[in-house]
């Protein structure tokens, strides 16, 4: 059961560790589906950091950011059914929204060259999605899974960590990859395979995103 | 490798939107078909629903928690047929009190000009009823250097109103101007003053003088601006008796 003991969230506040299970994820999803407003606050307060890092580092305008973010908890709010009801299936189900929206934007054409140039200035991987450690971040709901996703794509060989993070995080396609780094298109598409499948095996287990 | 293999090696690729838009296309449009496709699809979002979280975490500004909340909770408060209906609600009210306005304006337009029209027309019937009604017209001409005009009366006794006609004279010199005299017993007495446009008649409507005995004749002068007295001093241009 997750015990909201005080916000957390704000910049600046001592974040305090609070706990996620599987069924308060679920209860937060119930009470979402009867209009409850206090589950809303709840995920908003639980979820904004980390959909806010989805949509910054794929979205150069902070601005626009926080529009996809809120763009997404509307969806959360009014379309809360058509989410997954599997267990553990609410939070993966919003970064999902929140990411799929970053990409809607990035893939119209005014984005195009400012995606493309952004993924030329991010290209060290280990800079963009590895920063380093601010000790209070430890206490960051959500934290320890951050670090497992980490974890599991410094498992990759350098190679296939590069193409996903230009397709996932950069949300760039295939051949936009290919001509990133200059590689064949067939081989970019080996690189994710292999890519998705090791992650696959390796972030299957997490269950929990806040323990 | 067959056709649907296709999709199975891309089913990752289709999850994380690495696919070129053509391609994403087409795989929405097997999906639908493919129940092997669809569970395939859910197990690998699933496994990979946490992968956006290895970018780290961004605090958000102090308010923006609220803010969202906020305009989460104000949307749904306002249903989306209120939210498109008031906007249209509003516009057209807008439209309807400028339409108003307009045709308000419009309307007082309208409604001047026809008290305008009726005016005119009121003054040309009762120039038609003066003729019409006349018991004698007259008409005598008014010849001088280098012109040939004439005048005409109207003389309707019922109502003891004339209409006059001046008309082919050139206007007044300076300082002088036309007048027109009615034959009195006792003697002339002052009409009106005849302004005359040489494009145009110059028409009057004249009552006639009550005090003075019955009207025999009329007169038209040309008198100096300087004559303020009640009796002609100038050329007389046209002389007519009834």
């Amino acid at each position: 059961m997750l015990a909201v003991s005080q916000p957390t969230t704000d910049r600046g506040r001592n974040a305090t560790r609070r706990f996620l299970s599987v069924e308060r994820e679920s209860s937060i999803r119930k009470r979402l589906i009867a209009r409850d407003e206090r589950a809303l606050v709840e995920l908003i307060d639980l979820a904004t950091p980390w959909l806010l890092g989805v949509t910054q580092s794929m979205l150069s305008d902070p601005a626009e950011a926080e529009e996809v973010v809120m763009e997404s908890f509307h969806v959360a709010w009014n379309r809360i059914e058509i989410s997954p009801d599997a267990e553990g299936g609410l939070m993966p189900w919003l970064l999902r929204v929140t990411r799929n929206r970053a990409i809607d934007r990035l893939r119209s054409q005014r984005r195009h060259v400012v995606k493309t140039r952004r993924a030329e200035i991010y290209s060290d991987i280990g800079d963009a999605i590895t920063p380093p450690e601010e000790p209070n971040e430890a206490g960051q709901p959500g934290w320890h899974v951050h670090e497992k996703v980490q974890a599991a794509m410094k498992e990759l060989p350098p190679e296939q960590q590069k193409a996903i993070y230009l397709a996932f995080y950069r949300g760039l396609t295939h051949s936009e990859i290919a001509e990133e780094l200059q590689i064949p298109l067939g081989t970019v598409k080996t690189r994710l395979r292999l890519a998705f499948g090791r992650l696959r095996g390796t972030l299957a287990t997490l269950k929990e995103w806040i323990v | 490798m067959n056709a649907h293999d296709w999709y199975i090696e891309n089913q990752a690729a289709y999850i994380a939107r690495a696919l070129e838009r053509q391609e994403e296309e087409l795989f929405e449009d097997h999906l639908p078909r493919c129940e092997n496709c669809r569970k395939a699809i859910e197990e690998i979002e699933r496994d990979l629903g946490w992968l956006p979280m290895a970018v780290r975490p961004v605090a958000p500004r102090p308010g923006f928690t609220r803010q969202i909340t906020v305009a989460v909770l104000d949307h749904e408060i306002r249903p989306l047929w209120r939210r498109v209906m008031q906007p249209l609600a509003i516009a057209a009210m807008l439209a309807l009190v400028v339409g108003l306005g307009l045709v308000s304006r419009h309307s007082a337009r309208l409604e001047s000009t026809l008290m305008v029209t009726r005016e005119r027309l009121d003054a040309l019937s009762d120039t038609l009823g003066i003729m019409q009604r006349a018991q004698h017209i007259l008409q005598t001409t008014i010849k001088g250097d280098g012109y040939e005009g004439g005048m005409f009366i109207f003389a309707d006794n019922s109502t003891k109103r004339w209409k006059v006609v001046v008309h082919g004279i050139p206007a007044a010199p300076a300082g002088e101007a036309y007048h027109f005299w009615f034959m009195c017993p006792d003697g002339m007495v002052k009409g009106a003053e005849v302004k005359v446009d040489p494009t145009h008649p110059a028409i009057l409507t004249l009552t006639l003088p009550q005090d003075f005995g019955p009207v025999y004749g009329a007169s038209l002068t040309m008198e100096s601006l300087s004559n303020v007295s009640s009796t002609p001093r100038g050329k007389e241009l046209a002389h007519l008796r009834l």
